[in-house]
Parts: C-alpha cells; sequence; structure tokens
C-alpha cells in the first residue's frame, strides 16, 4: 500500500513476473547475504581465538599438575638423629636438615647399587641434582612427626629436582643442560635407569593445588595453595561489603531518590569510576588504607578493600539496571494494595531484581578475582607466600598472595619450571571463574523458579 | 459557582457521600491535566469516568488515592476529602489511605506468587489477621467476592501469574477487596480481556456494589451504561458533566457530552 510505485498497476509499467528479480530486490538480498557472512566471520575469528586460547593454557598448564618423585629406602640411624634416646622432639629438633641431608645421599647411592645403576659419582653429595632442596626437610618432618620411625629404614618419595622433572616432561633435554650447571648428562643417565626400574614416577601433584609458594630455587616444591587462600579472603571481604553497599546504594537511587542534579552528577560518577583504571584504586588503597590508617600491607583485608572500590560501581550499575527492569505495574500492584515505598520494594521490586543482581555481583566478585594491578601496590605481589594463615583473623590481617599475584610473581622468576606453574595457576584460576559463573547461573535459575 | 452548580443539580445526601472534590488542578510538569473538577461520589455506588483518551479521567482517579504521589512531576491542588477528611492533608500518609481506598488497574497485575499470597499479602502488611486461620478466611471471602473461589480453592498455592488473564483480573479485585477498603478504584479493568472475562468483571462489579463504592475509568460507553449508575464525562481535562448514567446517555445536558455518546469526538 505504502510503495505504490512498485504496484505495477499504478506505474503503468508491465506486469513483471515473481520469478525474476529486479536490480533493487537483487542488491538487497545481496547485502543481507554479505551481512551474514560477515557475522559469521565475526564469529568463527572469535571462536578461533578461543580455541588457540585455551588449547595454549591447557597445553602449557597440565604438566604443572603432575610432578616427579623418585622412591628410596632411607635408613633413619638412632646415633644420627637421636643421640640420646629419648625421643623427646625438642632434642630431636636440633637436628636440623644438615643432619639429615647426608641419610639421603646415601639413600640414593644404595638404591643406584641395588638396581645395578652405574654411579659415575665418587661423591654421594653429588647425587643432589637428582633431588628436591626439599627432601632433606620432608624427611626431617615425617621424622618429627612420627619419632618411632628412628632405628629403621623407611620407604620415602622424594620430590624429584625440577631438572628431572622437566627432563620427564619434555622440557629439558640433552641439548639444553650443556651449559647448565646444575645438572650433567650423567644425572639423566642415571634417572633413565632408575626409570626402568619403576623408581622414578611422574604422578598427580596435589601440592601443586594446596601448597605453598616456595623460594626462586625450588620450583618443584611451589603450590598455589596459600595465595588460594588469600584469594578466598579478600573475595569474603569484597563479598562482605559490596554486597550490602552496592545493592543500598542502587536501591536508594533508582527506588528513592528524587531525580535532579545531584542524582545525576551521582550517577554520572558511578558510571566513570566502573571505567577507572584498576591501578589507581591501588593506589587510593595504599594511600588510605595502609599509609593514612596503617592496616597492615599485604594483607587480603586491605586487598579485599582496595577491590571492593573497584567492584561497587560494577555492582551498582548492573543492580540498577535489574531493578528498573521489574515492570512498574508491580510496583502499583504493591502501592495500591497499601504497601509503603519500603515495604513495595523489599517484598515485591528487590526479590524480583535479585537474580539479576546476584548475575552482576558474581561477575563482579569473578573481575575482582582476577584483578592484578591493584595488588601490586599494596604488596600483594613479590611476597612469598609459605604458611596457610593460622586462624580466621590471621586469615585477614597476615600478610598473604592472591591468585593472579601469584601467576605473575611465577612468570617474572628465571627458571622455566615457574613459567609452567604460572599457566597451571591461570588454569585453576579459570576454574573458579568458571564456577563462579556456573554459580551465577544456578542461582539465577534457582530463584526464577521460585516466582 | 461550581459547587453550587454540582451541589444544586445532585442534590445529594451527605450521609451517602465517600468522595468529595473540589476544584482539584493537576499538573505534569507545565501541563495542566485536570481543570477545576468537582464531583461528589456516592457510597454503594457504582460511578463511570468516561470520556476521549487523554481526557484526564485516569489521572483524577489516581489522585483518589493518591497514586500520582508516585510521579515525580506531578502536582495535586485543590481540596479532595473522603467521609470529610483531607486525603492531602500533611499529616496522612497515603499507606493508610490506600488500604481504604483500593484500586485495580488497567492490566491485570497480580504478584508472581501464589494466589493464596496474592490475595493474603494485604491483610498480612496491615495486620488484619491474628493467626493463619483468620488470614484462610480472609483470603476464601475475598476470593468469593472477586467470584474466582470455586476456580481455585484447589490451587491455591500455585502462582497466580499462571491464570488466565479474566482470572487474573479477578484475582486482583479479590486482592483489592482484602484489605476491607471503602472505596474500590478501577482503571479501565476490562480493557485488556476478552469479552466473556469482561462480562464476568462486569457482574461482579454490579455485586460489589453491595459492599462498596465503585469508581470505574471505561472507555466503553455500553460497559458505562451497563454497569454504573452514575457517570461523568471528561473532556480536555475538565468535567463536562455529570449525572445519572441514564440521563447522560439519554438526555444530556452539554453538546459536548452528546457529541462523545453519539461518536462524533473521542
Amino acid at each position: 500500500m505504502t510503495d505504490a510505485t512498485n504496484d505495477p498497476t499504478h506505474s503503468g509499467g508491465g506486469r513483471k513476473s515473481l520469478y525474476v528479480q529486479d536490480p533493487r530486490t537483487k542488491r538487497r538480498a545481496a547485502a543481507e547475504k554479505r551481512f551474514r557472512a560477515y557475522g559469521i566471520g565475526a564469529i568463527a575469528t572469535g571462536m578461533l581465538f578461543l580455541v588457540v586460547l585455551i588449547t595454549s593454557i591447557v597445553w602449557n598448564g597440565i604438566p604443572a599438575f603432575t610432578q616427579t618423585f623418585i622412591t628410596v629406602q632411607v635408613a633413619l640411624p638412632e646415633e644420627k638423629l637421636d643421640k640420646s634416646g629419648a625421643r623427646d622432639l625438642a632434642v630431636m629438633k636440633k637436628v636440623s636438615t644438615f643432619g639429615y641431608a647426608p641419610l639421603v645421599d646415601t639413600a640414593l647411592v644404595a638404591a643406584l647399587d641395588e638396581n645395578g645403576v652405574e654411579n659415575p659419582y665418587p661423591k654421594a653429595k653429588r647425587l643432589r641434582a637428582l633431588i628436591s632442596a626439599s627432601a632433606a626437610a620432608q624427611v626431617r618432618d615425617t621424622v618429627l612427626a612420627n619419632p618411632d620411625l628412628i632405628g629403621t629404614t623407611q620407604e620415602f618419595r622424594l620430590l624429584a629436582s625440577s631438572r628431572v622433572d622437566g627432563y620427564l616432561k619434555g622440557r629439558v633435554s640433552r641439548d639444553s643442560i650443556a651449559r647448565d650447571k646444575n645438572i650433567d648428562a650423567e644425572h639423566l643417565d642415571i634417572i633413565d635407569a632408575l626409570r626402568t626400574a619403576g623408581l622414578v614416577k611422574r604422578i598427580f601433584n596435589w601440592d601443586f593445588i594446596f601448597g605453598a609458594d616456595a623460594s626462586e630455587s625450588r620450583p618443584e616444591s611451589a603450590g598455589i595453595g596459600v595465595s588460594m587462600v588469600g584469594s578466598l579472603f579478600m573475595m569474603l571481604v569484597v563479598l562482605g561489603l559490596s554486597l550490602p553497599i552496592g545493592v543500598a546504594a542502587a536501591i536508594y537511587l533508582e527506588e528513592f531518590a528524587s531525580r535532579n542534579r545531584f542524582a545525576d552528577i551521582v550517577e554520572v560518577n558511578i558510571s566513570n569510576l566502573a571505567a577507572v583504571p584498576s591501578i589507581v584504586f591501588g593506589i587510593l588503597g595504599l594511600s588510605i588504607y595502609i599509609q593514612l590508617m596503617h592496616l597492615p600491607s599485604s594483607a587480603p583485608l586491605v586487598g579485599g578493600l582496595v577491590l571492593t572500590l573497584m567492584t561497587l560501581p560494577r555492582i551498582i550499575i548492573p543492580a540498577r539496571a535489574a531493578l528498573t527492569a521489574v515492570p512498574p505495574s508491580i510496583r502499583e500492584a504493591a502501592l495500591g494494595v497499601g504497601a509503603s515505598k519500603m515495604q513495595t520494594v523489599m517484598h515485591h521490586v528487590l526479590p524480583l531484581a535479585m537474580p539479576g543482581i546476584l548475575t552482576g555481583v558474581i561477575i563482579g566478585m569473578a573481575q575482582a578475582l582476577g584483578e592484578t594491578a591493584p595488588l601490586l601496590l599494596i604488596g600483594m605481589v613479590g611476597f612469598i607466600a609459605t604458611n596457610y594463615p593460622e586462624n580466621f583473623i590471621e586469615g585477614f590481617m597476615s600478610p598473604n598472595s592472591a591468585m593472579p599475584a601469584q601467576i605473575y610473581e611465577w612468570s617474572k622468576r628465571a627458571d622455566p619450571a615457574y613459567y609452567e606453574r604460572a599457566w597451571g595457576g591461570i588454569i585453576l584460576l579459570l576454574v573458579f571463574l568458571m564456577a563462579m559463573n556456573i554459580l551465577a547461573v544456578l542461582l539465577r535459575r534457582r530463584f526464577e523458579r521460585r516466582w | 459557582m461550581k459547587d453550587n452548580n454540582i451541589e444544586g443539580r445532585l442534590l445529594v445526601d451527605q450521609r451517602d457521600l465517600k468522595f468529595k472534590a473540589r476544584d482539584v488542578q493537576v499538573y505534569y510538569g507545565d501541563n495542566h491535566a485536570i481543570k477545576d473538577v468537582s464531583v461528589d461520589i456516592l457510597d454503594k455506588t457504582v460511578t463511570a469516568f468516561i470520556g476521549p483518551s487523554g481526557c484526564g479521567k485516569s489521572t483524577f482517579l489516581r489522585c483518589l488515592n493518591r497514586m500520582n504521589d508516585t510521579i515525580p512531576i506531578c502536582r495535586v491542588e485543590g481540596d479532595i476529602q473522603l467521609d470529610g477528611e483531607d486525603i492531602n492533608a500533611p499529616e496522612v500518609d497515603p499507606v493508610q489511605l490506600r488500604a481504604r481506598v483500593g484500586m485495580v488497574f488497567q492490566k491485570p497485575n497480580p504478584f508472581p506468587k501464589s494466589i493464596y499470597d496474592n490475595i493474603a499479602y494485604g491483610p498480612r502488611i496491615h495486620g488484619l489477621a491474628r493467626n493463619k486461620a483468620e488470614l484462610d478466611e480472609i483470603v476464601e471471602q475475598s476470593l468469593r467476592r472477586g467470584a474466582l473461589w470455586d476456580e481455585v480453592k484447589d490451587r491455591l498455592q500455585e502462582p497466580g501469574t499462571g491464570l488466565s488473564g479474566g482470572q487474573q483480573q479477578r484475582l486482583c479485585i479479590a486482592r483489592a477487596v482484602a484489605t476491607h477498603p471503602e472505596v474500590l478504584l478501577m482503571d479501565e479493568p476490562c480493557s485488556a480481556l476478552d469479552p466473556i472475562a469482561t462480562a464476568q468483571v462486569e457482574e461482579l462489579i454490579d455485586e460489589l456494589r453491595q459492599n462498596f463504592s465503585v469508581v470505574i475509568v471505561t472507555h466503553s460507553m455500553q460497559q458505562a451504561a451497563r454497569v454504573s449508575q452514575k457517570t461523568a464525562f471528561f473532556h480536555l481535562g475538565n468535567l463536562v458533566e455529570y449525572d445519572d448514567t441514564d440521563t447522560i446517555f439519554t438526555n444530556p445536558q452539554d453538546p459536548r457530552t452528546e457529541s462523545y455518546i453519539t461518536g462524533r469526538i473521542g
């Protein structure tokens, strides 16, 4: 009707066949086809990058979850470990790892002899390149935990050194160790022989997930567990502060505040805050929380406070959107039966907006979990997180690291074994982010079912 | 002048008077939406507001339970009294007013909760029931008044949003009735309903007249003629004519009213 010129009876031209496309229709069809091709191309490119990303992360990171161990029989002679024979722990503790190291050396030599492996080293000490520097401490800890073991010979599964581990994982080759002072080709010969004998094994490494970070020279015993706890405590702070503050702010702005210039200014500023680079919040946290309020640096409490600042606008904006999306008819219905403004919001609007708000909160938390830059400035990077916090309060107050900070820290270290661990850490971080997103979806579904 | 005009014409018995509005003005920002409206609304009577779109009939209706308070740019002037009390007095909490003046909206808007909770919500927040048994009683009574009880008595825990459109609107009427209001305001309650549901709601409105004063805004002149005893005709923010429904439809005084009911304007 409106397109009268296309109507043949009006245009005066002869009746056209439907089987023949006029040029205009052809152009429109071609434009649509082109647009579809662009769309498919864009999605394909995106998918390609995603596949490359996931593949490289998995490829590089999966080896971090296994670790090489060497099984040896370590004799624990009484005259070396507890001369008095009283099994008094205080006395036994005086024997340091230097007292235990020779026992491990002896055990290694014995293991080589037993399995008929040629030992090119006259000095047993040279065999220490095979095992982690923490092996002696491992034996000592076991003995102190169970003094009855003294005087017996026990089987220990000792952590192999990172070079040996790398050799089994293909990271270290005979060519690459040519100029490496830490390990010789002979060591690798020994490992090959012990592997045939079944004493060297690569097994799943729980210590990577639950263990603590280690010094630069012992990548084989470094784990992300303690910094995971740091992240957990930070997230508790973020959740505990940003959920109530963010939701209350969103409710006030959306439902109660009158629309005036002040409200406009607040609104613009919240939007701007969401776009402020996170490192700005880091330096703000440094100056306010640490320099002004003298809160402990490197503490998850401060990290959580800084990330709360960063997360708040990212929660307020989606929370407001979720509140706006609740149909006004619901508000009218509640007001119509005599509910107060507050009751209308709390009984009807907020429950309906909750799925949207929760999604915003969880996505805000996920962003905070992956945030590294502000942690740089409050000292949560570069700190070697060696101990689990002793209790709940310590968890907030004692220095710790966080998962992304730990990953950043590992990626800076020289040993390629740490590079592998950084990738492994990223896998864990992504697992947590995915778990949070799945939680968001589940919560949303659960709430929606209730209504 | 206008006062005399209306009171002189209607000879209202003050005991039957529910709402008394005098010289009501409503502004939306700079827009003068309601001009000098004076009207008396009687108890146990259905009063219909008719008029073309945008004539201000819904706006005026919303003045009666102060729903216009929720619109920031809206300003109401003039005197509106419910049982002789000024509803716009500063000490009046609109929450209490709305418990006495219930409202039913154009589009059925049940809460996304169970049928039971939809009805029980009002009585709960106003503390009308001391225990569960009393609340059950109110719910049943309200659903009966809303002519919905027989259809839903076996599924009170199912969501109110799962009912058909007509049932939803009757649920909303039952919900409004549950707080024991004195006046029921209905803003085009049938405009989203099919003819059968409309007939049911109209029948219900006629029954409600025994207990409440009902004010209904409608686009349909037939509906006004069917359900109401009094009719007010609004045009461009003015109350043009207010009289017995029969008089309005058979012998209108104002030429504008006549034009509207004969279909020449609107």
